[in-house]
C-alpha cells in the first residue's frame, strides 16, 4: 500500500466480548506513519470493536482480543492496558460526542492533557487547540453539556490532541452534524494530520467523505475485512457504489431495505 | 429570636462538619457509583487514630495531619483490597461489602480502643464561650466550624483545579472517554476513597472534640444519607448544603420540638424530613438530571 513504515498493525485479530459474543473474526490492518486510513461499514460491522480493541477500551467492556496481535511502531500492545496505550500516543475519540458535560470547554481540554501533565505543555496545548478551532476558545467557559453538536465534536478532537498523540482513532466525527460543520471538522481533521504529522484511523458511515479524506480504506461486514484499496478504486467499485454511494447502475436510488436485499447476493459478503 | 438565631448558628456550625463527610460519601459515589454504607465507621477510624496522636502528646494540628496521611493510606488500601475485585459486580453485591466492611471497622475500633466514651484531653478548644450580644457559642463549634470550612475549600479547589481533581470529576461524567484519555479508573476510585476517608476522619475528630467520642460518633456515617439525598446523591454542592440543612434541621427541631415529645427527634428530625424529600424531590435539590440540550 505505501513505502512509509507503518505506524499500526493488526493483524489478523478475533475479539470477544463477554467470552461468546465474536464480534471480529480476523481483521488485518494497517495505518502508514503520518497517513489517514479510512474504515467503512454497516452498523454493527464491527468498526467501533476494532477501534476499542487498538486503544484497550475494550477491556472495560468485557471484551478480549483472543487471536492474533496489534503492534504500535513494532511494539505489542493487545495486552496492554487502555492508560498504557494512551500513553504510548494512540488516542480513540468515542463516538457520539462524549464530552464531560458539567466540566467546561477549557476543563474538558485540560483532561485531555492528563497524562502529559501540568505547565508548559498544557500551555502549548490548549494554543494549539484553540489554533484549530477558535470557536472553542469563544466558549471556553462554557459547560459543555451546553454547547451545540458541532461544538462538542471540536471539544472532543480538541480534547485527544490535548494527550498529544501519534495517532487518533475517529469514530464517526460526521455522525449527526449539519454538512456544512462536517466540512469544516473534516477539513480540520486533514490539518491535524499535515501539520501536526498524527496518523489518523477515520470510523465513517459517510462513505463519500472518508473516501474523500482517506486516500486508502478498509471495508468491514460482520465482523471480517471484506475489501481495501485505495480511495479512488474503492469510489468506482460497483459495490460500494450501489450499497454506500446510492449511486446505482440501474440509476433510481434504493432504499435502505432494497439495497439490504440486493447486497446479500454480492459476491464479498462471504 | 435569640434563641432562634443561637440555634440556626450552632446548626450551621455542627453542618459544616456533617457537610465535610457528606463530601466524602457524594464523592465515592460520583466516581465509582458505591453507594457507602461504611462512613461511619470511616469517621471512627479516623477520629481514634487523631485521638491517640493526641494522648501521644502530638500538637493537635500535627496529630490531624498524622491522621489525614493515616487515612489517605487507609483509603486507598480499603479501594485496592475489598472493592476494586467488585468492579462490575452488582450493585447490591456492592453495597453489601461496604457493610462488611462497617462491621470490620467497627470491630477495629472497639477491639484497639475500647467501647468506653473517650475525650481530648486536655481539651483542644478553650471551654470560654464566645458571645455576640444575648448569643452565645462555644469555641469548639467555632473552631470547629473554621476548620471545617477550610478543609471544604481545599477539596473543592482541589476538583476545581488540579489534574487529578478534574480527572475525576471527568471519570464521575463519563468514565469510558476518561478512560481513553489515559486517566485509570482505578487510581480514580482510590482516590475518592482516600479522600473520603480523610474528610471522613476530620469530622469525626471535630465532633469528638464537641461531645466526647465513642462508637456513638459511627451514627454520623448514617446522618450524611439524609444530607445527600436532600443534595442530591452526586452532587458536591449539593452535599455540603445537605449537611449544613441536616444540622441546623437538627438543632431546630431540638430546641423547639423536644418539650413535646419523648426524646429522641433530634435523631429522628432528620430522617423524617430525608423521607419527605424523597417524595416530592427524588432527585434531591441539586442531583444531576443529564443535561439535554433544546
Ligand atoms: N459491549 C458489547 N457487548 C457485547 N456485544 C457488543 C458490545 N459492543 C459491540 N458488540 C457487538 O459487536 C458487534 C460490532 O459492534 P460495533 O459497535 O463494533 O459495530 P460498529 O461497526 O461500530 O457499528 P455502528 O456503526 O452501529 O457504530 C455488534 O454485533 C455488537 O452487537
Ligand atoms: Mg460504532
Amino acid at each position: 500500500m505505501d513505502e512509509r513504515r507503518s505506524a499500526l498493525q493488526i493483524n489478523n485479530i478475533e475479539v470477544m466480548y463477554h467470552e461468546v459474543i465474536l464480534a471480529l473474526k480476523g481483521v488485518s490492518l494497517e495505518v502508514p506513519q503520518g497517513g489517514i486510513v479510512g474504515l467503512l461499514g454497516a452498523n454493527g460491522a464491527g468498526k467501533s470493536t476494532t477501534l476499542k480493541a487498538i486503544s484497550g477500551l475494550l477491556k472495560h467492556e468485557d471484551g478480549e482480543v483472543t487471536e492474533g496481535s496489534i503492534e504500535f511502531l513494532g511494539q505489542r500492545i493487545d495486552k496492554k492496558s487502555a492508560e498504557e496505550i494512551a500513553g504510548l500516543g494512540i488516542v480513540q475519540v468515542i463516538e457520539g460526542r462524549r464530552v464531560f458535560e458539567h466540566l467546561t470547554v477549557e476543563e474538558n481540554l485540560r483532561v485531555g492533557a492528563h497524562l502529559r501533565g501540568n505547565g508548559a505543555h498544557l500551555r502549548r496545548g490548549l494554543d494549539a487547540v484553540y489554533h484549530y478551532f477558535p470557536r472553542l476558545k469563544d466558549r471556553r467557559d462554557v459547560q459543555a453539556g451546553y454547547l451545540s453538536g458541532g461544538e462538542q465534536q471540536m471539544t472532543v478532537i480538541g480534547r485527544a490532541l490535548m494527550a498529544r498523540p501519534q495517532i487518533m482513532l475517529l469514530d464517526e466525527p460526521s455522525m449527526g452534524l449539519a454538512p456544512m460543520l462536517i466540512k469544516e471538522i473534516f477539513e480540520i481533521i486533514t490539518r491535524l494530520n499535515r501539520e501536526e504529522g498524527i496518523s489518523i484511523l477515520l470510523v465513517e458511515q459517510n462513505v463519500k467523505l472518508a473516501l474523500a479524506t482517506a486516500p486508502y480504506a478498509y471495508v468491514l461486514e460482520n465482523g471480517r475485512v471484506v475489501m481495501d484499496e485505495p480511495a479512488e478504486k474503492l469510489r468506482e467499485n460497483p459495490d460500494i457504489r450501489d450499497f454506500y454511494l446510492g449511486l446505482t447502475d440501474l440509476g433510481a436510488r434504493k432504499s435502505f431495505r432494497a439495497v439490504k436485499h440486493y447486497k446479500r447476493r454480492k459476491r464479498w459478503l462471504t | 429570636m435569640d434563641l432562634f438565631l443561637q440555634l440556626l448558628i450552632t446548626g450551621v456550625m455542627v453542618g459544616s462538619i456533617y457537610a465535610l463527610v457528606a463530601l466524602g460519601w457524594t464523592l465515592i459515589y460520583k466516581c465509582s457509583g458505591v453507594l457507602n454504607l461504611a462512613m461511619g465507621e470511616l469517621t471512627l477510624m479516623g477520629a481514634y487514630v487523631c485521638l491517640s496522636f493526641y494522648t501521644w502528646g502530638i500538637p493537635f494540628p500535627l496529630a490531624v495531619v498524622g491522621m489525614l496521611i493515616i487515612g489517605f493510606i487507609l483509603g486507598l488500601l480499603t479501594e485496592r483490597l475489598f472493592l476494586r475485585r467488585m468492579v462490575g459486580e452488582s450493585i447490591l453485591a456492592v453495597i453489601m461489602v461496604t457493610v462488611g466492611l462497617s462491621f470490620f471497622f467497627r470491630g477495629i475500633v472497639a477491639f484497639t480502643w475500647g467501647t468506653d466514651t473517650r475525650v481530648f484531653d486536655p481539651p483542644v478548644f478553650p471551654a470560654e464561650p464566645i458571645r455576640w450580644g444575648r448569643i452565645v457559642v462555644g469555641q469548639v463549634y467555632v473552631w470547629s466550624f473554621v476548620a471545617a470550612l477550610v478543609m471544604l475549600v481545599v477539596f473543592v479547589a482541589f476538583f476545581k483545579y488540579t489534574r487529578w481533581g478534574l480527572s475525576m470529576q471527568a471519570t464521575a461524567d463519563d468514565e469510558m472517554a476518561a478512560l481513553s484519555l489515559g486517566v485509570s479508573a482505578h487510581r480514580v476510585y482510590a482516590l475518592a476513597w482516600a479522600i473520603a476517608f480523610m474528610a471522613a476522619g476530620v469530622g469525626g475528630t471535630l465532633l469528638g472534640n464537641i461531645n466526647g467520642l465513642n462508637i456513638s460518633v459511627g451514627y454520623l456515617g448514617l446522618l450524611v444519607l439524609p444530607a445527600v439525598v436532600l443534595g442530591g446523591l452526586n452532587s458536591v454542592p449539593g452535599a455540603i448544603v445537605g449537611g449544613i440543612a441536616i444540622g441546623v434541621l437538627q438543632n431546630l427541631s431540638a430546641g423547639y420540638l423536644s418539650r413535646f415529645t419523648p426524646g429522641g427527634i433530634k435523631e429522628i428530625a432528620p430522617f423524617a424530613f430525608m423521607v419527605i424529600i424523597l417524595l416530592f424531590r427524588p432527585y434531591g435539590l441539586w442531583g444531576w438530571v443529564k443535561i439535554e440540550r433544546v
